[in-house]
């Protein structure tokens, strides 16, 4: 344990420092950036050492001589672990050279040292072995990480977004709070070990609570709103480190709720596959309509959350149906794809901030023509779009790959499970479908064809250290679509911690799916470089001319005739318009000479359509009726604190 | 083992050839003489014989297009099990790896047409990203019916040897609906009418041969023999689904096999001469039909087997 404190505290000590060296600008970002990649490659490397040895490590701390902030590091929290430091510690690199406005130095300090303290309380919550610890890192990342999306506060969109996310952690850390406390209730202890022994209706109403909780801090369909306005408004390796790794932790909240109450009811499977259905598929339809690339991305963690809540799901229902092979099919696929989605999510948003950087604009159709002038930005890019389509052989393939073995587990059961497997599966299908849709209209759109505005038109790819972190995770990329061995093992070690009866899960039949992959992705890797030598055999002394592009007869052809984003996806968004309606705004063409005209569309994500109309304006009603309450006279507000205190000693 | 190699050899090189017996068909019914049998091994070699032109606009992705999804056309029919016979490799889980692979030879085809900066390219790049997420579907709900049936999770526990009679045994009459359901994957995935024409004099109105409109030379070649190995993996399939039978005699079988793939080839023909490109907007329903068929075949088996 104390390896793992040592990072935490390196960690924030980094971020203290960088706010005393606020005013040396060079300075401050080379030890806060050494300090944080530090305690990161530490922590990786504790983390890791602990995962492959599969042991647990406790420490617990008195804490005002009240409370007792404990602390463990299982399997499933190591795994957890992993993925936050790898994927931060990326990050922190990456932002040397992204974070250059040297006029801003008192703001980029500030900047270090929340991301610092995000990092540890995302620590700190996965390792967390009570309540009040539990509850209390958690709050610090949610603080912390509302500081850093307002990062650009001058903007009133970015306030606006800071504030709606400030609202949505809030709110679902009710929900947990009101989970926890039904909890207390029953058990009269902050412990976690006491949960199982709660009656069922209780546990089904927490599990329930808990899932609103920790759903709307994963972006998890209906809890979503905020997602996709806070991730594009935050400096772009914070929305990777947000993307790939803190709505994560949502998803651990799950995994971990589900194990403390040891209640396998097949109704938690279904709920959560539900649920990630209806994520996966309503998140890449909402990406597909968006206009803003980093918008774009961050509807796609609401898709690739629904991948992993499918695979928990199929998990949940295999060990309710009592096929524990379908069940750590489903997990290990799951986690995997929390590892998975956190690197090329990564890879992903780094490349955006890329473009963001170098072209000052995040509109798709203002574009195109970039992979030219930025060859490793987009190469990079191309990868993480196809790892993010699950196509082989890159690590999106992997879990997905394993998620649907688990599924067709689940077709030969009956009833609820066979319908619910199939679900799974064609959704699965669907979302792959949809998603290689919309990365390649963003890749054709924004890295290839030709300059749409001038912003594209002179760029270049500079600052080593944001070009070497979207290298080493592309690698990644690569690396675990093919030789996915050891990480599959780490996920089933977490999968080994969920505590399902199952003992020590084998590993043989799963060794033997990660080399039918392996073998699978060389036999096609083979075939690409006989291939290769076929063309280049055909292509020797031949002549190559180079022209301009067919036009179809016409000569005269602009960059402003090209497809544009928006068409490649209209008539998608056309099938699935009942739950994605679309705002369409164009003033009609008249007379023979006509003047300039418009077009605008914009697809409405029907959450937040709704939600005005369903909560925020009936909340706004009660609140506007109970305003009395409040007239600023503050005697009567002594006096109603005198009366909670009064009314709390003779009631508890 | 070296049988399935020189099959999967000969499936590489004959698959031209069978596309030469749809054009005769369809000339058929047009009242010409059409052109001779070996016309698209004259069009491969004239191909593979030339230069390239390069469009200024394109970068790398293009030239990765060709060879990527010929590749995977290659590689997935080394996982396809042929008059039979076994393939040269398999796994459990190889159909999704499959299905995949052609995903992935996909994304490039459409990349590449992305890369031409033409809006002719680029809408029939659209087309080509939207119609395969209905064919996934459906495939995938074929995959749990045979999964349902056989428990398996390869194409060689469903075509081998006596396999697809007892695929016939099991699943009865759905297996039909699966039949035709999986000839309308056919006709969507390989881009033939109703779908998309591949004939047409409007590049405005096509879908694969409009994306690419800009290869030339041994890249054009390579799309070309791609495409005609996709085609083979598809007819191989719904071959030994409508003749399902297995002999002792080799001969017999191979005789039998090629009697299925001809009958699936002048089939696609006749279909191509017989009806008319759908409008766009209704291509969806149309393929649709092939995963509501799928589902009720499966709902089917799960009420009486």
């Amino acid at each position: 344990m104390s390896q793992f404190f040592m990072s935490i505290l390196i960690i924030v000590f980094g971020g203290f420092l960088s706010l005393i060296l606020a005013r040396q600008f060079k300075l401050m970002k080379m030890v806060a950036v050494f300090s944080l990649s530090a305690g990161c490659f530490w922590g990786l490397f504790d983390a890791v050492t602990k995962l492959m040895q599969s042991g647990s490590d406790a420490a617990s701390f008195k804490y005002l001589n009240v409370f007792s902030l404990a602390f463990q590091i299982d399997g499933l929290s190591a795994f957890f672990l992993v993925v936050i430091f790898a994927v931060c510690l990326v990050a922190v690199i990456y932002s040397f050279h992204y974070m250059d406005h040297s006029g801003e130095a008192v703001r980029t300090a500030v900047h270090y040292f929340f991301f610092s303290i995000l990092i540890a309380s995302m620590a700190l919550v996965v390792t967390a072995a009570n309540m009040i610890t539990f509850m209390l890192s958690w709050e610090i990342m949610s603080l912390s990480s509302f500081f850093l999306v307002i990062y650009n506060y001058e903007s009133s969109e970015n306030r606006k977004a800071g504030y709606l996310y400030f609202v949505f952690s809030h709110v679902g850390a009710m929900f947990i709070f009101a989970a926890f406390g039904i909890v207390y209730g029953y058990t009269g202890s902050f412990g976690f070990g006491a949960m199982d022994s709660i009656p069922e209706t209780a546990k089904i109403v927490v599990f329930i609570f808990s899932f609103i909780g920790f759903g709307s801090k994963a972006g998890v369909f209906p809890f979503h709103v905020w997602l996709p306005h806070a991730h594009p408004a935050a400096p772009s390796h914070i929305s990777a480190v947000m993307s790939g790794v803190m709505i994560k932790i949502g998803i651990y909240g799950i995994v971990k709720m589900y194990t403390l109450l040891n209640f396998h009811t097949p109704l938690f499977g279904n709920i959560v596959l539900v649920a990630g259905v209806v994520s996966g598929i309503l998140g890449v339809v909402y990406a597909l309509g968006q206009h803003d690339l980093k918008r774009l991305l961050a509807y796609h963690s609401v898709e690739n959350i629904g991948i992993i809540l499918i695979g928990l799901g199929i998990g949940m229902i295999g060990v309710s149906s009592g096929n524990p092979l379908m069940a750590v099919l489903g997990f290990s696929g799951g986690f995997l794809h929390v590892l998975n989605h956190s690197i090329f999510k990564s890879v992903l948003f780094m490349g955006a901030g890329m473009v963001l950087h170098k072209t000052g604009t995040r509109t798709i159709d203002a574009l195109g023509g970039l992979l030219k002038k930025m060859k490793i930005t987009g190469a990079t890019f191309i990868i993480g779009s196809l790892a993010i389509c699950g196509l082989p052989p890159f690590n999106g393939f992997v879990s997905e790959f394993f998620i649907y073995i688990g599924g067709f587990k689940g077709i030969g059961l009956e009833n609820s499970a066979f319908v619910m497997s199939i679900f799974a599966i064609i959704s699965l299908a669907v979302i792959g479908g949809l998603a290689l849709a919309c990365f390649t209209k963003v890749v054709g759109v924004v890295f290839q064809g030709e300059p749409r505005t001038k912003a594209a038109v002179n760029v270049d790819e500079k600052g080593s250290t944001m070009l070497a972190s979207m290298l080493i995770l592309a690698g990644a990329c690569i690396f675990i679509g093919i030789f996915p061995g050891a990480f599959i093992q780490m996920s089933i070690k977490a999968v080994s911690a969920l505590g399902l009866g199952y003992g020590h899960v084998p590993l043989e039949p799963f060794g033997q799916m990660t080399a039918n992959i392996t073998f699978a992705a060389m036999v096609f890797l083979v075939s690409l470089l006989v291939v290769i030598a076929i063309r280049w055999f055909y292509y020797r002394g031949k002549t190559i001319t180079k022209s301009g592009t067919w036009g179809c007869g016409f000569t005269q052809p602009t960059a402003k005739m090209q497809y544009t984003g928006s068409s490649y996806a209209a008539s998608i968004l056309e099938f699935f318009s009942p739950a994605a309606p679309l705002d369409e705004d164009h003033p009609k063409i008249k007379g023979r000479f006509p003047e300039k005209t418009y077009y605008k569309s914009h697809v409405n994500d029907i959450a937040e359509l709704n939600m005005k109309g369903v909560i925020v304006n009936p909340v706004l009603f009660i609140f506007d009726k109970l305003r009395w309450i409040q007239h600023g006279d503050i005697h009567l507000y002594i006096g109603y604190i005198l009366l909670a205190i009064v009314l709390l000693l003779f009631f508890i | 083992m070296i049988e399935s190699i020189i099959l999967w050899l000969l499936a590489i090189l004959l698959a031209p050839f069978f596309s030469a017996i749809m054009f005769k068909v369809k000339a058929f019914f047009g009242g010409r003489k059409g052109s001779p049998l070996l016309i698209n091994y004259y069009t491969l070699i004239k191909l593979f014989k030339k230069g390239s032109v390069y469009s200024t606009s394109t970068t790398a992705v293009f030239k990765l297009g060709p060879i990527i999804s010929f590749a995977s056309a290659i590689t997935v029919l080394m996982f396809l099990p042929i008059a039979g016979h076994n393939p040269i490799f398999s796994f459990n889980g190889d159909v999704i790896f499959i299905l995949y692979l052609m995903g992935l030879g996909r994304f490039f085809t459409i990349a590449a047409a992305m890369d031409t900066a033409s809006p002719f390219e680029g809408m029939g790049a659209a087309r080509e990203a939207y119609f395969p997420i209905i064919c996934e579907a459906a495939m995938f709900m074929i995959l749990i019916f045979f999964y349902r049936l056989t428990g398996h999770l390869q194409l060689s526990a469903y075509f081998t040897g006596d396999n697809t009679i007892a695929l016939w045994n099991l699943g009865g009459a759905p297996l039909l609906f699966i039949v035709i359901s999986f000839f309308i994957i056919l006709l969507t995935e390989n881009s033939r009418v109703p779908v998309d024409d591949p004939a047409t004099h409007l590049e405005l109105t096509m879908i694969h041969e409009v994306m690419v409109l800009d290869h030339s030379g041994p890249d054009l070649g390579l799309i070309e023999l791609g495409s005609f190995c996709k085609l083979f993996f598809y007819s191989t399939i719904v071959s030994r689904l409508i003749l399902p039978f297995d002999f002792k005699i080799s001969a017999m079988g191979y005789f039998v096999f090629v009697l299925g793939l001809i009958i699936v080839y002048v089939a696609i023909g006749v279909t191509e001469s017989v009806i008319a490109r759908y409008r766009m907007d209704k291509v969806p329903q149309f393929v649709l039909t092939s995963f509501a068929l799928a589902f009720f075949a499966t709902i089917i088996t799960l009420e009486f087997i």
